[in-house]
């Protein structure tokens, strides 16, 4: 069996391959534009036109949530990173170096998922945290704000970082199990824009029961400091989006053991 | 050591690996000789653990290559140079599979300076040339300074001046008492290179000794020129030799060894104008060799990648 420092050195190693390719830094840059860009550009939308809004839009206003959108865009950057970190072996040909060089897979996945969660994680919850904090200060003195002295706030906005992390695993297993970076990328998004669309289909009393299962709806959950109508609370939501990570993880880890690693298919 | 224990390999409806057994031994520089196609590459991946064995299994150092804690530093290798991001610095390629084996950061510069790329090390690999990779690809098996490496068709992409590198490069790793596999399916490029070799076709195996004794044992021909060709032919064939070849620079015999072809022109009464012993090239015995076992063979002209 592997001793502990082995488990770090496969780790360190990943981190190394993480941060030297381009994809990655490119990845990081576009969650942090989309999640902070988008944020600004929505809270100040908000602020210009909060006079036109009517009594009941305003009564339901959420300053949690709304500066929180962009992390919804920010979803499909990081789920970039997460296939990439992955399928870039295969398009490569390097997965037999790194096979090679760490044989045991478990210990291999194990680093891989370990880096891209924490990697992920600190910019997820960094995002976030700035995207919430600059749209309570464009909103401040026209639109009502939060504040993160309220625990169900700090809850939103720590949860809207930790479903961007899930949410970049999930790509990974997607990733490992297809081992192809377009169609990864392809399975990825139609799972969060399509299969909401398919349920749209569906009878309006399955459709209710249908759609909060769905990811994005998980991750509107997540970020929200009071359920949606129709949807989990943030924690069940939390758990099921966990769930359905561990279970993909899991999958693609059986298929990748049993796997020849030597050719592509 | 490596050790490939009546290893079978098969994918869906072909069988790669047809129950392989032989062992590769410290010190020499083992060749790897089979047409395209005749399971080397699948065979060395096996060894390094990336596909699983059907039947049977291999070993290095007595281990199979999944168990090695710290592979790296045991057995290296290199199976295809362009099997790696080409979006990484050779440095940071380098550096990443020194971490994954806890190798110190040092052996990097090492290395690089050894294979000659140390100028090029901060650009990325995807700029590199097919030997500039090769160069990389060796430094990467070196990395860990093993006892045990395995290169899958070093030469292809070098220029001259690299394969002759190469060559003294994989002689000196095996005079340091290294365990050296080198496949190829060029058997020019094995006869020079290789002290001992495997002959496989079509996933199973078919010979193996050194140079010296595959073309030893291999059936050796005569050049004759004689006085009388006819007459000739029909002596040899009555003793039973085979012509192989006939035209009017002289006869190609075979089945008879020149000392015997010399008594029977004696006896016959033909005045003999050469007698010329023709040693079988390696290539012409791999050829006769693996005659039936070519996967892609053009039927004109005999094997293909001759």
């Amino acid at each position: 069996m592997a001793s502990e420092s082995t488990w770090t050195a496969s780790t360190q190693a990943e981190w190394i391959k993480f941060r030297t390719v381009r994809s990655s830094i490119m990845g990081v840059a576009v969650t942090v534009l989309l999640t902070v860009g988008l944020g600004v550009l929505i809270t100040t939308l908000i602020r210009t036109h909060w006079s036109q809004f009517g009594a009941l839009r305003i009564a339901t206003f959420d300053p949690v949530s709304s500066s929180l959108r962009g992390s919804l865009f920010a979803q499909f950057a990081v789920g970039v990173i997460g296939s990439l970190f992955i399928t870039s072996e295969y398009t490569t040909g390097s997965i037999r170096t790194t096979l090679t060089a760490v044989p045991n897979r478990l210990r291999l996945i194990a680093s891989k998922s370990i880096v891209l969660f924490f990697t992920i994680l600190i910019l997820g919850e960094f995002v976030c945290f700035a995207a919430f904090l600059i749209g309570q200060r464009i909103y401040l003195g026209v639109v009502p704000t939060a504040s993160l002295e309220n625990g169900t706030v700090l809850r939103s906005v720590i949860l809207a970082g930790l479903y961007l992390t899930l949410l970049a695993l999930f790509a990974f297993a997607l990733g490992l199990i297809l081992r192809h970076s377009a169609s990864t990328i392809s399975v990825y998004v139609s799972v969060l824009l399509i299969v909401p669309i398919i349920g749209l289909f569906f009878p309006q009393s399955w459709q209710n029961d249908f759609m909060r299962f769905e990811p994005s709806s998980l991750g509107i959950s997540m970020e929200s400091p009071f359920a949606p109508s129709n949807s989990f609370g943030a924690w069940s939501a939390t758990f099921i989006l966990l769930a359905y990570v561990v279970a993909t993880l899991a999958i693609a880890f059986v298929l990748f053991q049993r796997r020849d690693a030597g050719t592509n298919q | 050591m490596i050790k490939i224990d009546h290893l079978t390999k098969r994918y869906s409806d072909t069988l790669a690996v047809d129950d392989l057994d032989f062992e590769v031994k410290p010190g020499v520089v083992t060749g790897f000789l089979g047409p395209n196609g005749s399971g080397k590459s699948t065979t060395m991946r096996i060894i390094l653990g990336l596909d699983h064995a059907t039947k049977g299994q291999a070993t290095v150092n007595g281990t199979r290559y999944a168990e090695l804690r710290d592979p790296v530093r045991q057995v290296g290798a290199l199976l295809d140079a362009k099997a790696i991001h080409p979006g990484r610095t050779a440095r940071n390629h380098l550096r990443a599979l020194a971490a994954s084996n806890q190798i110190k950061k040092t052996r990097v510069d090492e290395v690089l300076d050894f294979v000659g790329i140390s100028a090029v090390a901060d650009k990325k690999v995807g700029t590199y040339s097919l030997g500039m990779s090769q160069r990389l690809g060796i430094a990467g098996a070196l990395l860990g300074d093993p006892g045990i490496l395995l290169f899958d068709e070093p030469v292809n992409g070098l220029d001259p001046e690299g394969i002759r590198w190469i060559r003294e490069f994989f002689r000196a790793l095996a005079n340091e008492g290294r365990t050296v596999f080198v496949s190829s399916h060029l058997m020019s490029e094995m006869a020079v290179s290789a002290d001992e070799i495997i002959v496989i076709g079509r996933g199973r195996f078919i010979t193996s000794g050194s140079v010296d004794d595959l073309t030893k044992n291999a059936e050796g021909t005569v050049l004759v020129r004689a006085s009388d060709h006819d007459k000739l032919a029909t002596v040899v064939a009555s003793n039973h030799g085979v012509v192989h070849d006939a035209n009017d620079d002289g006869l190609t015999i075979g089945g008879l060894t020149s000392d015997q072809i010399g008594q029977l022109a004696f006896d016959a009464g033909i005045a003999l104008f050469e007698l010329t012993p023709q040693r079988a090239s390696l290539e012409e015995v791999f050829m006769d060799l693996t005659a039936g076992a070519v996967e892609y063979g053009s039927h004109t002209t005999g094997p293909a990648n001759g």
